[in-house]
């Protein structure tokens, strides 16, 4: 059995050496992704904030909450939808509007209801500008090119379809209600300075 | 990435010869006009293999690096310290997340990239191969490596790729408790008492080396590394990070009344520039290929982990469920 | 107010969610899945620091200070049921103490926002939104597992019978348990079992996992006593080995 320094590790019973590299299995154990959007306060809009795998939308959730809001008291609201169900536009650069590339006019169709994330600025992250009813996805760019006039390029559109969102409850809150203990997390907690100015001292 | 000596591809003179000349040229002009590459955005093959294989090593190198600091986990003396160790760790496993996603965009699976960590095909940060024997490690690793991995990735935020630059902005916010944290820790051990003074000094004296390492060796100025730095994949050579590293921390760790072992470390006044005995780069090779003191426990840990896991994952796999791309 | 019922009865949570928090921060770096690792540590860190809270409590009412009592005392003067002692085994029998127990913490701590007594009641409030999170990610996972593959139902079906006399051990009743119902601080661990019981009971029917009859299972008593098992002490001696090299010094 491998000794080790972690007595967690040795708890593992390790061998000393694996008579065989790892098997590969035919095909890799890979989940679905998940994009998982936030809102930091009421009133503010969704920001994109990054990825999970998941194996499901529920437990995309739960590992979305952990991963992009653990640091307490910056979270009201949490979305994910899963990477497959959103529509993603052409990307643009120096100073060209993507709503530009888009032709053809809005066919009023309002059957279906779809949210629009704009991307602002390269290398930033998404925001959630609204929601438009249209017909389809390409129908839905077309329907917010009209709705949402801009006064800034917008590089590159996301659209989702409100169905394929997966919302906490507003009775979620709480969950990100955290004890003012937690501040064990922040940079803030850790303040020492007088420790050395006294150490200073005692060796002078 | 975290550590520098990041391990890049050899690259041949011909690398570029067969890219679309205006495409390249479009994509340079937005590298130079400060523009960053999101991963939809046509780029050359060079850009994407050097930029998969930077950020992999980044990734792995957290994963991994929760391992030494892991070591003491159960072990942390008293609420305060426990609390902060756990949220550390998990801060470092979920900047390995974060990470892996960034280089998703660029097409490789995570899935892949593990199996490449497992089988020792690519390559963590050297640091992490070795032991730590005592709490006092663990401080010196919280507050000096992760002092080092924010040189390299404060530095790294400004280069070109989106999802790369998004991914360490996030990791940079959760570093400053990091180093707030260990330097916390290593200040209570080095004006503690006697016991943790020698605690803490034996720490430094066996982390110097591999903390000296850490940064990699002199980059050899190479017509390769001017293609990295002109499209900002490489955005400091190592010897700037180690240089910055040195200038920022030599004088915090000798205010704490704490030496450290190499005589000949001084600040040249004259040219602003830290002296020091050369690094044993024999030993760097050595270990980085394999043949440090915990490379193997490392590796068979992550491979346990892998493989213990398997069950949860093959059950949890719906069979008609695919593997897309994140976007960014 | 009935001290020494306030004082066992917030004895044995703390210590539960002491012991079980390190326990869970075991798996930190070593999950089936990174977010899993990253959502368990999470639970770990709430449960340790639920746990200091308590001692605060306890520490108000005049017992040492909360590193004192968590890191100073042996295995026969902890009162944590057996359950949360016990090491982690493998993901199945992680995740179904994680499901067992927190359910009656979700319930116990449901319970005692009501309590008389200000400072429980206080507390049981304010970790509202972390006792449902962590009821929430074990109730998912039991379902997903729960119905999964034919392995991971058997894993779990075993783990399950394994653990439940451990986790009939929660609710061991303590010699101080009418008085605090009568003082309105804790219904007891009579009506928390009964909701417990209900509880998974509901969860457990919506998997391919089966219950036996709680009836002719024979709890596992002792812990609310002191009486523990092997790995109780180890894992204590663990906990407090930096800490002891010099318990005055400030690490
Ligand atoms: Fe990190
Ligand atoms: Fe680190
Ligand atoms: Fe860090």
């Amino acid at each position: 059995m491998l000794k080790s320094l972690d007595p967690r590790v040795n708890r593992l019973n390790l061998p000393e050496q694996f008579e065989a590299p790892m098997a590969s299995i035919e095909a890799l154990d890979q989940f679905e992704t998940y994009q998982a959007f936030v809102q930091l306060k009421e009133g503010k809009p969704f920001e994109h904030a990054g990825i999970v795998h998941a194996p499901n939308e529920e437990m995309a959730f739960l590992f979305a909450k952990e991963q992009y809001t653990r640091r307490g008291m910056i979270c009201n609201a949490l979305c994910v939808v899963k990477t497959e169900s959103i529509m993603v536009s052409e990307i643009t650069d120096n100073g060209q509007d993507v709503y530009d590339s888009f032709s053809g006019s809005f066919s009023e169709d309002d059957s279906a209801s779809f949210e629009i994330f704009h991307l602002l600025k390269r290398g930033k992250q998404h925001k959630y500008i609204g929601n438009v009813k249209a017909k389809d996805f390409e129908d839905a760019l077309l329907a917010s090119k009209q709705l949402y006039p801009r006064t800034k390029p917008v590089y590159n559109v996301w659209v989702v379809r409100s169905e394929d969102i997966l919302m906490s409850e507003p009775e979620d809150a709480d969950l990100w209600n955290t004890l003012k203990e937690k501040q064990y997390r922040e940079a803030i907690a850790y303040k020492a300075a007088d420790k050395i100015k006294a150490f200073k001292e005692e060796q002078a | 990435m975290y550590g520098g000596g990041n391990v890049f591809e050899t690259m041949k003179a011909t690398a570029l010869a067969d890219e679309d000349p205006v495409k390249l040229a479009e994509f340079e002009a937005r590298i130079d006009r400060g523009e960053k590459i999101e991963p939809t955005d046509w780029m050359p093959q060079l850009y994407r293999k050097q930029l998969i294989r930077m950020i992999e090593q980044h990734a792995h190198s957290e994963i991994i690096g929760a391992l030494p600091e892991g070591t003491w986990i159960t072990r942390a003396p008293g609420f305060k310290r426990k609390l902060a160790l756990m949220a550390k760790v998990q801060d470092e496993v979920g900047h390995g997340q974060l990470l892996y996603s960034a280089a998703e965009t660029l097409g490789k699976s995570r899935e892949q990239m593990i199996q490449d960590l497992i089988s020792g095909k690519s390559k963590y940060s050297n640091i992490f191969n070795y032991p730590a024997f005592t709490w006092a490690d663990s401080c010196f690793i919280s507050w000096l490596v992760d002092a080092g991995a924010i040189v390299n990735q404060v530095a790294n935020s400004k280069g070109s790729y989106g999802p790369y630059c998004r991914a360490l902005e996030r990791i940079c916010a959760e570093e400053s408790f990091h180093l707030k944290y260990g330097h916390h820790c290593v200040i209570h051990l080095a004006t503690g008492t006697k016991k943790q003074r020698e605690m803490m000094q034996a720490a430094v004296n066996r982390w110097w080396a591999p903390m000296m390492h850490f940064f990699g060796p002199s980059d050899k100025i190479s017509v390769h590394s001017e293609i990295l730095m002109r499209w900002k994949v490489k955005m400091a050579s190592n010897d700037e990070c180690r240089q910055q590293f040195l200038d920022m921390y030599v004088p915090k760790i000798w205010e704490l009344g704490l030496t450290i072992p190499d005589e000949k470390l001084k600040k040249n006044q004259e040219t602003g520039q830290w002296e020091f005995t050369e690094p044993d780069w024999e030993e760097f090779k050595r270990v980085i290929n394999g043949d440090g003191p915990c490379n193997k426990e490392r590796l068979a840990v992550r491979r346990i982990a892998e493989e213990r896991g398997r069950w949860v994952r093959q059950a949890l796999l719906a069979p008609k469920s695919k593997y897309v791309t994140p976007l960014a | 107010m009935n001290t020494e019922g306030i004082k066992d009865l917030l004895y044995k949570m703390a210590d539960d969610q002491l012991i079980i928090g390190h326990r869970n921060s075991e798996w930190t770096g070593f999950g089936p899945l990174l977010e899993e690792d990253i959502a368990f540590s999470s639970m770990a860190q709430d449960k340790v620091g639920q746990s200091y809270q308590l001692y605060n409590i306890l520490n108000e009412l005049g017992e040492a200070d909360p590193d004192t009592i968590a890191f100073m005392r042996n295995a026969d003067q902890f009162h944590n049921c057996q359950l949360v002692e016990l090491p982690n085994g493998e993901y199945d029998f992680s995740l179904v103490r994680h499901f067992l127990f927190d359910t009656a913490e979700l319930l116990r701590f449901q319970m005692l926002s009501n309590s008389s007594f200000e400072p429980l009641a206080n507390l049981s409030r304010k970790i509202k939104g972390e006792t449902k999170y962590h009821s929430m990610h074990a109730n998912i996972w039991i379902k997903q597992l729960g119905s999964a593959t034919e392995e991971s139902i058997s894993r779990l079906q075993s783990a399950l019978e394994y653990a439940l006399p451990f986790a009939l051990g929660i609710f061991e009743p303590s010699s101080h348990e009418q008085d605090l119902i009568n003082e309105g601080i804790f219904e007891g661990e009579d009506a928390l079992k009964n909701k417990w019981i209900e509880v998974i009971t509901a969860v457990i029917n919506e998997t391919r996992l089966s219950l036996p009859d709680f009836k002719s299972i024979t709890p596992v008593y002792g812990g609310r006593m002191g009486k523990h098992t092997e790995h109780l002490q180890p894992l204590l001696e663990e906990m407090s080995e930096v800490f002891k090299v010099d318990p005055t010094s400030d690490w």
